[in-house]
C-alpha cells in the first residue's frame, strides 16, 4: 500500500475510474457491440443465403437446360419422323394420281375410237342410199325416158343386189 | 462549487474542481483525469450512437469504421479463446482497448497540456490499477459464471501443494498490468514534457512518434493479457 501511495495512488482517482469504466463499458456495449455483432451477423447469414440461392438457382437452370435440351432433340427428331412420313405419302400420292391419269386417258382414247367407228358405220349407210338414189338417176337419163314404177323398183333391186356385193 | 484550481506554472491542479454534495460533508473531486475520461468517453459513445443509430446493410462512414474496429477486435478475441467466448467477453476486453487506447493517445492531442483537465487518465497509477483490478475482478466473474465453483479448482492444479503460488500468481497479475501500463506511458509522457521544455520545436517529434506506437503496444498488451487470463478462466478443461 505504502508503495502504491508513494508511485501517487488515491482511492477516490481509483473509483471514479472503476465507475467511469463500467459507464463506458455499458455504452459501448448498447451502442457499438450488440447492433454491430447483430448487423455482422445478420450480413454473413444473409450472404450465406444469398450463395446457397445462388447455387440452387445454379443448379436448377443446368436442370432445365437438359431438359431443354433433350426436348429439343426429341423435336427434331419428331420433325424428321414427319418430314420422312409426308415425303412417302406425297410419293404415293402422286403414283396414284399418275396412274390414275393413264387409266383415264387410256379410257378415253377407246372412247374415242369406239365413236369413230360407229360414225364410220353411219356414213357407210347413208352413202349406200344416196348411190343407189343417184344410180337411178343417172340410168333414167341415160335410158332417155322415164322408167316406169315397175322397171324402177326391178332396176333398184337389181342394182341392190350388185352393189350389195360389192366390198366398201 | 468551488474552483480549487490556481495558475500554477507546473502541471495541471488536481482536483480541479470539488463539488459540495448539499446536505452532507461529502465533498465530490472531479480530477483532470476524469473529464479528459469524459471526453474519451463522449467520443467513443457518439461515435457508436452515430454508426448504429440508422444501420445500413452496405455500411458507410463511421458505421464502416465501428464495424470494422469491432469486427477486427472480435475477430482477434476470437482467434484466442474461441467465437463463442469472444462474444461473451469481448465487450469487456474491447473496451479495456479502446478506453487505454484513446486514453494514451489524448496526451498526444497538440496542446494537451495547455488544456486544463486534459491529463492522459493512463499517465496515472490510480486509473490504470482500477483497470488492472477490474481486469483481476472480471477473471473471477467470469470464471465462476462459467465453470461454477469448480472455477476455484485450477489454484489446486496441477498439484495442490502449488497453492500458494497460484494464488500468488493470480494477486500479482493486476499489480503488472497496472504497473506496466502506467510506466509505459508515465515514462514516455514525462520524457516528451521534458524535452519539449528544452526544445519545444521538432525535437520532441520522434519521441511523440514513437508515444503513437506504444501507446498502441500498451493498449495492446494489456488486452492481451486480460483476455489470457480470461480465456484461462473460462476454459473447459478436458
Amino acid at each position: 500500500m505504502e508503495i502504491l501511495k508513494s508511485l501517487g495512488f488515491e482511492f477516490p482517482k481509483f473509483l471514479w475510474q472503476v465507475v467511469n469504466f463500467l459507464i463506458l463499458l455499458w455504452i459501448l456495449k448498447k451502442f457499438a457491440y450488440k447492433p454491430i455483432l447483430n448487423i455482422l451477423d445478420e450480413r454473413k447469414k444473409s450472404i450465406e443465403d444469398a450463395i446457397n440461392n445462388a447455387e440452387t438457382a445454379k443448379n436448377e437452370a443446368e436442370k432445365l437446360r437438359k431438359d431443354y435440351e433433350s426436348r429439343l432433340a426429341a423435336a427434331k427428331q419428331e420433325a424428321q419422323e414427319i418430314i420422312a412420313t409426308a415425303t412417302k405419302f406425297g410419293e404415293e400420292m402422286k403414283n396414284q394420281i399418275v396412274t390414275e391419269a393413264q387409266n383415264e386417258a387410256a379410257k378415253a382414247i377407246q372412247r374415242a375410237q369406239e365413236e369413230i367407228a360407229r360414225e364410220k358405220e353411219q356414213a357407210v349407210a347413208a352413202l349406200r342410199d344416196e348411190v343407189a338414189v343417184l344410180a337411178v338417176l343417172a340410168a333414167g337419163k341415160v335410158l332417155g325416158k322415164a322408167i316406169t314404177v315397175e322397171d324402177h323398183e326391178k332396176l333398184v333391186k337389181e342394182f341392190v343386189a350388185e352393189v350389195g356385193d360389192l366390198k366398201c | 462549487m468551488s474552483a480549487a484550481g490556481g495558475g500554477e506554472h507546473h502541471g495541471p491542479v488536481d482536483p480541479l474542481i470539488t463539488i459540495d454534495i448539499p446536505g452532507t460533508d461529502f465533498h465530490l473531486p472531479i480530477y483532470n483525469f476524469v473529464i479528459t475520461s469524459w471526453v474519451i468517453m463522449l467520443i467513443l459513445g457518439f461515435t457508436a450512437y452515430l454508426a448504429t443509430r440508422n444501420m445500413k446493410r452496405l455500411p458507410q462512414g463511421i458505421q464502416n469504421l465501428w464495424e470494422t474496429v469491432v469486427e477486427g477486435l472480435f475477430g482477434f478475441f476470437g482467434g484466442l479463446m474461441g467465437e463463442e467466448r469472444a462474444r461473451k467477453y469481448g465487450p469487456f476486453l474491447a473496451t479495456c482497448f479502446l478506453y487505454i487506447l484513446l486514453s494514451n493517445y489524448s496526451g498526444l492531442f497538440p496542446g494537451a497540456a495547455m488544456i486544463k483537465g486534459f491529463v492522459p487518465p493512463t499517465n496515472n497509477i490510480s486509473i490504470t490499477a482500477a483497470l488492472g483490478i477490474l481486469v483481476f475482478l472480471s477473471v473471477f466473474y467470469f470464471g465462476i459464471r462459467a465453470k461454477g465453483i469448480g472455477f476455484f479448482k485450477h489454484f489446486f492444479q496441477p498439484m495442490a501443494f502449488l497453492v500458494v503460488l497460484n494464488i500468488i500468481e493470480e494477486l500479482v497479475r493486476p499489480v503488472s498490468l497496472s504497473l506496466r501500463l502506467y510506466g509505459n506511458i508515465f515514462g514516455e509522457e514525462k520524457i516528451i514534457e521534458q524535452l519539449g521544455e528544452m526544445v519545444p520545436l521538432i525535437v520532441p517529434l520522434p519521441m511523440m512518434a514513437l508515444g503513437l506506437l506504444t501507446g498502441a503496444i500498451q493498449a495492446f498488451v494489456f488486452t492481451i493479457l486480460a483476455t489470457t487470463y480470461i480465456s484461462g478462466a473460462t476454459e473447459e478443461h478436458h
